[in-house]
């Protein structure tokens, strides 16, 4: 099956209805939590298999500066807890409570919910025994998990003691600071490369790619431990151009070997109309197992190991 | 050009199955003539008669000989267990629900003249009837539980294979021959002696079938087969065989011996890749061709499913699709303690990989000390997704074994028959699939003796489950206890006991207890939505008190009818946590309850002096099981089906994944469950894509192992499991699709992206 990323946001003009979270995400820089001991997070993934190595749980943290279009996980991108209907589930009582607590189909759900670290620890440490036999361990992905960097530092921090395997996935664009203190914690930093021309990443996805390169590039010197990830996302960033240039950056970096790619995929989709949002990417198709495997075969050529899927 | 194997295979289903009365009219022919002799010796006399008399036939293609009836996958009847659900149901079997068969207006003419006017009044049917309290029928017919094994053969067992391959018919009858000398008086011995020599012509009718078959072929290739098969008969009539292709086509005579001697369910295989490891080194050492030894393994696993069992319609609702039973458990440990994998293990997945048939229902024991390489050929064949090989964990069930008073090298001998049920080859006789106890019933029931009572409380509704559960217990005991005189009293079986040990050194048939392990296997059932009823009655009768306790009675009376009674079905399913997602409050309460239970049951002996053990495995009861209990708070309506297989979760309440599923499952007792478990786990089969899959799925195993629990059966979702998501979502909640840095379930998607991706797991399977 065919995957794409967790990174998300859209920070597109036309997409009104976000725009007063997108000024909140412009105007700061990461938002602060009040406390590191408490995350927003909206989904404890167990028995991931693509996102790192082994058998894995991704924990989904809530919150994101950047606004793909092409977001799988668009309910990630508010840092606010969000309540949504699924009406398939909806059951129709006569006098809706409208209230999510109370909603007795949980047709009312409420994304995003803010969990203390020591009960997000105990969530993580509950598939530890297929952890030790996989080679596997807990992902923090998002939404943008570096926005929480003081949390997902503490976290990872405790986890590490633990023995545990950790890894984040990120877009990279904070500040560097922050960046290195969590990944300094992780056995893997899942680093994506999106649209490397520069305006147009900040234009289209709000994302400095300069600052982002420039983090990958002192990461890399700090010796932790990087895979870039590449989403193939159709009129974004699949070209040979765009790819071309990922690799050229990449050249200097002798210790990168492998190279996930993340074929665009249209999953998210009825996500955005439970959001009530326009999804952008309607019209555009998946890309073909052929346009998949010239790029697999273009990094290839240049000495990558490419996973398909991560 | 079809390969010979696919040939065999297309003949074996090329017709409508039938039902033959060959056996039970032969059968019927020498009993007349027994009158006032031993049962026992009745007993012999009539299966050396089926032996002696019985058309036989070699297929096209055969390479193995022996067949039940001439006709492919044909039902045999046994009227002298229980001539009535075959009378009552002889018009039924062509258009009956579950497992058809055709039968002949002749036939059934015969069986209304001849066959049941002589086995009326005297079957071990009317024995059984006869003899089980009013009070027990009573709690049968409510559905609390169910005795089997009351209408045919006991089954259920393995014999011990070594006995007979490393020493042949002929020192078997001269050690019977000697023991008869030496006890005369004993007809058990007289008994084996008479079915073994029978045994043996039967062999040599089928050598001079071979040489007449080879006389009369035109195709010179044919001609030399069935001169082979001649010439390997006449051998081992009389001597243990040489090398492989005898070893097999011995293995396989016998079981069709054993099959005319009581027509039972699951005589089971044992451990395929140990006893035979011998002989196919002999093969190895004369040059012989792998591949040709090969296409011998899969001739013969194509033969396994000539034998199905005909089934009463109600036991074929609790037991569909014939399931015959000829289970084989791979690998595991040696008497030392050490893996016992060898390369046998991983042809027998080989050739099971080239025939893709149910039977042999293959398994495959895992412990610290698998071979990594064969556990990546498991994983592989798992990867195919046709549920076999199922899992058996070692590092569980040998101390289970230990726990019943098994010595350590016989525990790790251990295999299983039926299904999943657990047992030491050619030492039990382990009535294991005896009688199936439904904890949901009793809980419904203890729920509506509390109607009334205006001081319930949740402790005190536990504590009268509880007691309800000892008290039934006691009567399926009795119950199975008589089920298990009337097979001593009615159906011994000397050919069988003369493989088991034991029974030569008690001098005793294993109906009378001949056998060195005498356990009664009994099954609690519904414990899933036991846990799941019980932690949601509590929650919205008694913490949150939305509804009182008569309330929801009235509610689950009415099968949540209405608006009202629709929203406390949606709260109760969707606002209470569900037994399968790792979640302690609500799993525990079914560690409980089935502790209860096991420690219970094992208080129990039986007239063979052996102990009750508990199991807990459904094959599909859980439909049956289901549809004689009403609503209950787990939100399930009156007469749906329980959860499956037995430890697994309910129908799409495990929304956490596999993992989880497996961490709930964990927290049972499974040493106590020395009968043996059954868990089904439903795996995409993205997630086993590629070499990476399949080594993330041989580490699941790993886990699994480390986990304790006993057994786990993979079935693989494909377009079809996809295409009923989307027709019942709420059965396949928990379905996520996995995909990186994703988070969504199936059910959620919208219909144009699901239709996409059952087009590509279409693709893919």
């Amino acid at each position: 099956m065919i995957s794409s990323d967790e990174q998300l946001i859209n920070c597109n003009d036309q997409a009104s209805c976000f725009n007063i979270e997108l000024h909140q995400n412009h105007s700061s820089e990461i938002i602060q939590m009040s406390e590191s001991s408490v995350a927003r997070i909206f989904n404890i993934q167990r028995y991931s298999l693509n996102d790192g190595n082994g058998i894995r749980t991704v924990v989904f943290f809530k919150g994101c500066p950047h606004h793909c279009p092409w977001c799988a996980n668009p309910e990630s991108i508010s840092r606010q807890s969000v309540v949504v209907k699924r009406k398939s589930k909806c059951i129709k009582c006569k006098f809706c409570c409208n209230d999510a607590d109370e909603c007795p189909s949980k047709a009312l759900e409420k994304i995003g919910y803010d969990i203390q670290i020591d009960e997000l620890i105990n969530q993580i440490l509950k598939d530890e025994i297929f952890f030790r036999t996989s080679g596997g361990g807990v992902t923090l992905s998002g939404g943008e998990v570096l926005l929480q960097a003081k949390f997902a530092y503490q976290l990872l921090k405790r986890l590490k003691q633990l023995g545990i395997n950790t890894a984040i996935e990120t877009a990279g664009d904070i500040r560097f600071s922050d960046f290195l203190s969590v990944a300094s914690q992780c056995d893997e930093v899942l680093f994506d490369f999106k649209i490397m021309d520069q305006e147009k990443a900040m234009k289209t996805i709000n994302l400095h790619l300069d600052r982002v390169l420039n983090n990958f590039r002192q990461l890399y010197h700090h010796n932790i431990n990087l895979i870039p990830r590449l989403p193939l996302i159709p009129q974004y960033t699949l070209f040979e151009n765009n790819v071309m240039k990922i690799l050229s950056f990449l050249k200097e970096f002798n210790r990168i070997k492998v190279i996930h790619i993340l074929p665009f995929h249209k999953f998210g989709e009825s996500k955005y109309e439970l959001i009530h949002q326009n999804y952008e990417m309607k019209d555009i198709a998946e890309p073909s197992p052929k346009e998949i495997d010239e790029i697999k075969k273009l990094i290839e050529n240049h000495g990558y190991r490419v996973v398909n899927g991560g | 050009m079809v390969t010979r194997i696919e040939q065999l295979k297309r003949d074996l289903f090329a017709k409508t199955r039938e039902i033959s009365l060959e056996r039970a009219l032969l059968y019927t022919e020498s009993h007349m003539l027994t009158e006032g002799e031993p049962i026992i010796i009745r007993r012999a006399k009539a299966t050396a008669n089926i032996l002696n008399k019985v058309n036989i036939s070699i297929r096209d293609g055969e390479l193995i000989a022996g067949n039940r009836t001439i006709k492919p996958r044909s039902g045999i009847i046994s009227p002298e267990m229980d001539p009535y659900w075959i009378l009552k149901e002889l018009d039924d079997f062509p258009t009956r629900p579950q497992d058809r068969f055709n039968i002949s207006e002749e036939d059934k003419q015969i069986y209304l003249n001849e066959l049941y006017p002589y086995w009326e009044k005297r079957s071990m049917k009317d024995f059984i009837n006869k003899e089980i309290p009013s009070i027990v029928k009573d709690a049968e017919s409510k559905a609390i539980f169910s005795i089997n094994q009351t209408d045919k053969g006991q089954g259920h067992i393995i014999i011990d294979y070594p006995r007979l391959l490393e020493n042949g018919i002929d020192n078997l009858i001269i050690q019977l021959s000697n023991l008869v000398k030496e006890h005369p008086d004993n007809h058990f011995y007289l008994a084996a002696k008479i079915v073994l020599e029978a045994s043996q012509l039967h062999i040599l009718r089928y050598a001079d079938l071979a040489d007449e078959m080879a006389k009369n072929c035109q195709n010179v290739e044919r001609k030399k087969e069935l001169e082979k098969i001649s010439k390997i008969s006449r051998n081992i009539a009389y001597h243990k065989p040489t090398d492989f292709y005898e070893a097999c086509q011995l293995f396989w005579y016998i079981n069709i011996i054993l099959q005319y001697e009581s027509n039972a369910s699951s005589i089971s295989l044992g451990r395929f890749d140990q006893y035979m490891w011998p002989f196919y080194q002999l093969s190895l050492a004369k040059d012989e061709d792998p591949a040709f030894l090969k296409t011998l393994l899969a001739s013969l696993w194509i033969k396994c499913n000539d034998i199905v069992l005909l089934r009463s319609t109600s036991s074929a609702r609790y037991f569909a699709g014939f399931p015959s039973g000829y289970t084989i458990l791979l690998g595991g440990l040696n008497t030392i303690g050490h893996s016992a994998v060898n390369n046998l293990s991983t042809l027998c997945l080989n050739a099971y990989q080239e025939v893709c048939l149910p039977q042999p229902n293959l398994g495959v024991r895992v412990n610290e000390l698998i071979d990594p390489q064969f556990l990546q050929k498991t994983a592989e064949t798992i990867r195919l997704g046709t549920g076999i090989p199922q899992i058996f964990n070692d590092e569980v069930i040998v101390p289970a074994f230990l726990n019943r008073g098994v010595s350590l090298e016989d525990a790790r001998d251990y295999s299983v028959v039926g299904c999943v049920e657990l047992s030491i080859p050619g030492r039990t006789y382990g009535l294991h699939d005896i009688a199936m106890f439904n904890l949901l019933k009793v809980m419904e029931m203890t729920l509506y003796e509390n109607e009334h009572n205006s001081n319930v409380t949740y402790e005190s509704l536990f504590e009268q489950i509880k007691a309800n559960i000892r008290y039934y217990v006691k009567l399926m005991i009795d119950g199975s206890n008589i089920c298990d005189l009337g097979h001593r009293n009615w159906a011994p079986v000397p050919f069988l006991s003369s493989f088991v040990l034991d029974c030569i050194e008690n001098g005793k048939d294993i109906t009378e207890g001949g056998a060195r392990y005498n356990f009664s296997g009994v099954q609690g059932i519904g414990i899933a939505n036991l846990s799941d009823s019980l932690f949601a009655l509590k929650g919205v009768v008694f913490d949150e008190k939305r509804v009182s306790f008569k309330e929801l009675l009235q509610v689950l009376k009415n099968n949540f009818n209405g608006d009202e009674g629709q929203k406390i079905r949606a709260r109760l399913i969707n606002r209470f946590s569900k037994y399968g997602n790792d979640i302690d409050e609500v799993d525990n309460i079914s560690v409980e309850l089935l502790r209860e239970y096991c420690k219970e049951v094992e208080k129990y002996s039986n007239p063979r002096n052996g102990h009750f053990v508990p199991g807990s495995y459904t094959v599909s009861a859980h439909v049956p099981l289901g549809a004689v209990v009403g609503a209950t708070p787990d939100g399930r309506y009156s007469g749906e089906q329980l959860a499956d297989g037995g430890l697994s979760p309910m129908l799409g309440q495990d929304m956490k994944g596999p993992t989880a599923v497996l961490k709930s499952v964990s927290k049972l007792d499974n040493y106590l469950l020395s009968n043996g478990t059954l868990l089904n786990v439903k795996f995409t089969p993205s997630t086993l894509e590629n070499d990476s899959g399949l080594h993330k799925l041989a580490n699941f195993l790993q886990a699994f192992s480390k986990l304790k629990l006993q057994h786990i059966q993979f079935n693989v979702v494909n377009a079809e499991t996809l295409k009923a998501a989307q027709q019942r979502p709420q059965d396949y909640a928990g379905l996520v699709v996995r995909v990186a840095g994703y988070s969504a379930f199936f059910v959620e998607l919208s219909k144009e992206i699901q239709d996409d991706i059952i087009r590509r797991t279409a693709h893919q399977l």
